[in-house]
């Protein structure tokens, strides 16, 4: 009912201290959203693609980045005409379509929507989601609090998962030839009860969820122990040290002025 | 008498006129599940309930585990004591000690993202320490041969891991009274021999519902039950098969022994040089997993058989055979023609092991209709009539919700929606597990009865048996004849 999020791999992130890396995760989503210029914000987008391409691989970057595309392209196609005033670029006549504020103001929102989403999958990419909840725990967060972060975010891939295994089905029960010739509109149409299906599944899964947890302890008296633990990451000093430069390194150069 | 006189032994489970019914969804109310049951287990008893499916075996798994009415509503009257509680004042994290439920359908029970912090999750639960749970967790692990997938999420594990990861959390636990619902189901002969060892050697208390009886049982019990008709009845071994054997149909005639197709239609698939590899994307530390087909061949009409060891392989194939996934060398024909992906996917119908992958819409009809209703050379009426007389042939009401039907129900109608493909080629991935040997070959029946020609996944040898007219394989990656 849930879905791993983690990628194996052996780069630096791998070795860095999830305490250290939710800290980094947080000041680089709050950096997208200081006022820094457009280089800057786009720096920070590009470095954490590097990032992810160094540690995940190329395969899984380009993974993530298809999976906002669509977001990505109605951001694109509909801000611009949101703006209004400012210096005309594109125009009809005497109707203004896109004006140079307009397509700014869509370039910024795009990279801060792909940087948080790199931010966010490197660190559930990056870090089995058993120390992402001993990070959480060691910020004070109580157990219940974590375990509901960390089941959302597995959550959610899990959404994306039966998708995918309902498409197939579809595809299987498709009548090749024999099948009517359907409109672009009518496929689009078509996703709707594969969209509400995978939704159905994963609400349906909900009580198992609940069931399944009851049944494995979860409620109990006791105070709850871990078998994993955060001693095998020894860099941690460092790590905060390096999670806490870059962003403010990058804030002082590209800051708005 | 299902409950011995006091003085006996000591009861781990007390089970007194139970009765229960499912909340119903609609106006008319639900026909009761169980009616007055009254069971009794004394501490370190070996019992096996046998029932036909659809009868309530595991809603009675989940009202002694503790979550039934709790989650899946219903009416629940009379009494339940586990290890001398009584289930209508405690929660079911009170009974991690007491009771441990293997669910029929393992993907259900999973809450953790790895195999081995699936297996600690109780053990942390119940505040041991961190060298006792590494140690548990690690004897689990290599006694359930799952130490190579120990880091691997359930995503990428088969169905018979799935059901080993379950099992081995119970021996980490080891509570005093195991429910294992169809638990046999899934796994491969050895891991079914390692199962019937445990349940010998245990010194708890073991009840295992079936709906089939497996060779593994033989003088594995010291007490047989069947339920039927919302009650449990105990009684000899012999008397409990003969009754039992009776309910599932097993001296009616072999639909598959000289049936005759209606169609004379001949297509040959045939599958060369085939190789797929995968890597699991959790560890770095498993090998990856590489299958190769030297020659495959299915013919119309033909009955195979494909065996293999839990994670041997044979979904995998499947996935390749009917084109949703594409294979890193080797080709496809039919009749010689060369097939893409595209091909398979219509020439090759896939029934996946759970189907509730594979039925997602409200109703029955729409469930049957969704295909049929974007073709081309049907008319509503033709749809109609198509829809109706499946229904009648698989026994399945229209108006009925799928995702309230009961499993074998729900196979039924997952068979039903191929059965209306049409496809020359069938795959059915362990069709067997939870239903009566002779449900699942009149399936298997139906689905043929056109001329489509069956491989068959089984981990059951006396199935395979009365199915198969010749076998495939797959052993260390390469499939083939035997």
């Amino acid at each position: 009912m849930t879905t791993n999020t983690f990628v194996a791999g052996s780069g630096f992130l791998y070795r860095m201290d999830p305490r250290a890396k939710i800290m980094a995760m947080l000041l680089i989503c709050v950096l997208l959203f200081l006022a820094i210029t457009l280089e800057g914000l786009y720096a920070t987008v590009v470095l954490l693609i590097l990032v992810g391409s160094v540690n995940t691989g190329l395969r899984h970057t380009g993974r993530t980045f298809k999976s906002i595309l669509p977001m990505l392209l109605f951001m694109a196609l509909f801000m611009p005409f949101n703006v209004r005033s400012g210096q005309s670029l594109v125009s009809i006549g005497s109707f203004t379509l896109i004006t140079r504020e307009g397509a700014l103001q869509a370039a910024r929102l795009g990279g801060r929507f792909i940087g948080i989403t790199y931010a966010c999958t490197l660190l559930f990419a990056t870090t089995p989601m058993t120390d992402v909840m001993l990070a959480l725990r060691w910020y004070r967060l109580p157990y219940k609090a974590s375990l509901v972060v960390t089941l959302s975010f597995t959550y959610i891939p899990f959404i994306a998962d039966s998708f995918t295994q309902i498409s197939e089905s579809h595809r299987l029960r498709e009548g090749g030839e024999l099948e009517k010739r359907r409109s672009v509109f009518k496929r689009l149409r078509d996703l709707l009860p594969t969209l509400t299906s995978a939704l159905v599944v994963a609400l349906r899964s909900i009580p198992y969820l609940a069931m399944s947890l009851e049944q494995r302890g979860f409620g109990r008296s006791e105070k709850r122990t871990s078998y994993h633990s955060l001693d095998s990451y020894r860099h941690g000093f460092t790590d905060f040290v390096i999670s806490l430069t870059i962003p403010i390194v990058f804030w002082l150069t590209f800051r708005a002025r | 008498m299902n409950c011995p006189a006091k003085g006996g032994k000591e009861l781990c489970l007390e089970v007194r006129a139970l009765s229960f019914t499912y909340h119903s969804w609609k106006e008319a109310k639900n026909t009761p599940v169980l009616t007055g049951v009254d069971l009794c287990l004394e501490q370190g008893s070996r019992t096996l309930l046998l029932a036909p499916f659809d009868r309530g075996k595991s809603t009675l798994a989940r009202i002694i585990s503790g979550l039934c009415p709790k989650y899946l509503p219903g009416v629940l009257e009379g009494s339940v004591h586990v290890c001398g509680k009584d289930l209508a004042h405690t929660e079911p994290w009170q009974l991690l000690l007491d009771c441990g439920y293997v669910s029929q359908n393992p993907q259900e029970q999973f809450v953790a993202l790895s195999v081995e912090d699936e297996v600690a999750f109780p053990l942390e639960s119940l505040g041991l320490g961190r060298e006792e749970i590494a140690r548990r967790v690690d004897t689990a692990l290599t006694n359930w041969g799952l130490q190579d997938l120990r880091s691997s999420s359930q995503q990428e594990l088969s169905g018979g891991e799935r059901k080993r990861v379950l099992l081995a959390l119970q021996q980490a636990v080891n509570p005093r009274l195991w429910v294992l619902d169809e638990s046999f189901d899934d796994l491969d002969r050895s891991w079914r021999e390692y199962l019937t060892t445990l349940i010998r050697e245990g010194e708890g208390t073991t009840l295992v519902l079936a709906s089939r009886y497996l060779e593994q049982f033989e003088d594995l019990f010291d007490r047989y039950a069947l339920l039927e008709g919302g009650k449990v009845r105990f009684g000899a071994k012999a008397e409990i098969l003969h009754l039992f054997s009776v309910l599932c149909g097993d001296g009616l005639a072999n639909p598959l022994k000289g049936q005759k197709l209606s169609k004379n239609v001949e297509h040959t698939l045939v599958c060369s040089d085939l190789v797929t590899v995968r890597t699991r994307v959790s560890t770095l530390e498993a090998r990856p997993f590489r299958l190769s087909v030297p020659h495959f061949t299915i013919t119309s009409g033909d009955l195979i058989t494909l065996v293999g060891p839990n994670g041997s392989g044979k979904s995998t194939f499947s996935r390749l055979l009917c084109g949703l996934d594409e294979p890193r060398g080797g080709s496809f024909t039919l009749d010689g023609k060369k097939m893409g992906a595209r091909d398979l996917n219509r020439s090759v119908g896939y029934l996946f092991q759970n189907p509730d992958l594979q039925i997602f819409l409200p109703t029955v009809r729409e469930e049957l209709s969704w295909s049929l209703k974007r073709r081309k050379d049907l008319s509503p009426d033709q749809v109609t009539a198509m829809v109706g007389e499946c229904a009648a042939l698989f026994g399945l009401d229209l108006e009925e919700t799928p995702s309230t039907m009961s499993y074998p129900l729900r196979k039924a109608l997952q068979a039903a929606v191929y059965y209306l493909l049409d496809r020359p080629f069938y795959i059915l991935d362990e069709l067997d597990n939870a239903l009566t040997y002779s449900v699942a070959l009149s399936i298997i029946a139906l689905l043929r009865r056109n001329g489509a020609g069956i491989l068959l996944i089984t981990h059951d040898r006396t199935f395979a048996s009365l199915v198969g007219e010749s076998t495939y394989a797959i052993e260390a990656g390469v499939l083939e004849s035997i």
